[in-house]
């Protein structure tokens, strides 16, 4: 390495005494491998400065920009807190009002078919569990099977005022006997009668 | 090594005022100034309100006749340590990347050359991220033009000193750029 090769920054910055730049010009003439690291360091500061320049404009530019982001962000988080709003209110939102079942009785007293559950008119404990993650759990199951049976054929005549109609909840052991039975009594087309004087 | 200042042509009689020394000075330093301060991880409008109270305080100094020896490295001393009482962002600027805009600063803009020099410059980035504070700022403070004399006054560092930290930076810098 040459004397010189500490001092050619310094050389190039013309930061040195008159004399030591003279004599480090002079070794330039003559040693390449100084005029080749001089060429590195002439690169190297020329770099530099360009990217002190570039850094003063880019700021410059990302200042004006800086609203961008800030603005998506809080679109997005409005955008969130609406979907949330909603998605809640719908969970909220009370069942509709829908009319209590009509169990109509089957052209024969006893059926076991299944009848396709009703769409609309079916008790509201009894349509399909709504869509529910929190309290759903309260919701009988929906029965696999739905048997109306009428209130004439178990009941003797007159026994049931008329309008009255029940619906059995069964449960069935594996081997196909009945477990539980339970009546639950309907009122449809009921009419409280006015008294005659 | 002499470190001698650039000649500010000062006339000392109107330093009664002041006024004019420090328009002019106003003009010659504001722009390295900017640039000095915002590589060193201030916002613009931070480093344009430094600035501001840099010549306040230089208008002050030279009417009630302050020192006027080498008036640029009292400047760019006043405006270093107002950056660093901003601690929150000082040093900022080499910790976060910079989607930099080249376009502007080049002669002959064409797209490859824009993708060279941006990846020139995220190298160079990366490398100055690797300096120690001193050499980053005597490096920053070099291109914004001062001398040696000025960087000392500066950063309150003797002239050699300055000497040797501003080679062993390029030296690092040159080595890890591979040029």
């Amino acid at each position: 390495m040459c004397d010189c090769s500490t001092k050619l920054i310094a050389w190039l910055d013309r930061e040195l005494e008159p004399a030591e730049m003279a004599r480090v010009q002079q070794h330039l003439e003559n040693c390449k491998e100084c005029r080749a690291s001089l060429v590195k360091y002439e690169q190297v500061s020329k770099v530099f400065d360009d990217y002190c320049k570039v850094t003063l404009t880019t700021v410059a530019d990302r200042r004006s920009r800086r609203w961008v982001p800030i603005l998506s962000a809080a679109a997005a988080i409005l955008l969130l807190a609406v979907t949330a709003a909603l998605l809640l209110r719908t969970r909220v939102q009370p069942l509709p009002a829908t009319p209590i079942a009509i169990v109509r009785p089957p052209e024969s007293p006893l059926t076991s078919e299944p009848r396709p559950a009703p769409v609309n008119t079916a008790h509201p404990r009894r349509m399909p569990a709504p869509v529910r993650k929190q309290k759903a759990t309260w919701l009988p199951p929906q029965p696999a099977i739905e048997v109306a049976i009428p209130a004439d054929s178990m009941f003797p005549p007159g026994a049931v005022p008329e309008g009255v109609n029940f619906i059995a909840d069964v449960n069935f052991a594996p081997d196909g006997s009945a477990r539980q039975i339970r009546l639950q009594p309907h009122l449809t087309g009921f009419e409280r009668r006015t008294i005659q004087p | 090594m002499t470190g001698e200042s650039m000649p500010i042509a000062l006339p000392f009689s109107r330093l009664a005022t002041g006024t004019g020394e420090v328009t002019s000075l106003y003009r010659e330093l504001r722009e390295p100034l900017l640039r000095y301060l915002v590589c060193l991880g201030l916002s613009k409008d931070e480093a344009q309100d430094v600035v501001q109270d840099t010549f306040l305080s230089l208008h002050r100094h030279l009417t009630s006749n302050g020192q006027q020896d080498n008036i640029r490295g009292w400047v760019f001393r006043v405006a270093h340590n107002q950056a660093r009482n901003r601690q929150g962002s000082y040093h900022r600027r080499f910790a976060e990347p910079l989607d930099l805009q080249v376009d502007g600063v080049l002669d002959e803009t064409t797209p490859e050359r824009v993708v060279l020099e941006k990846e020139k410059f995220q190298r160079l980035a990366k490398a100055i991220a690797t300096l120690s504070n001193s050499e980053r700022e005597c490096l920053l403070l070099r291109a914004a033009g001062l001398r040696y004399r000025e960087i000392g006054e500066t950063l309150g560092i003797p002239t050699s000193t300055v000497g040797d930290t501003v080679e062993r930076a390029i030296r690092k810098l040159t080595e890890m750029l591979h040029v």
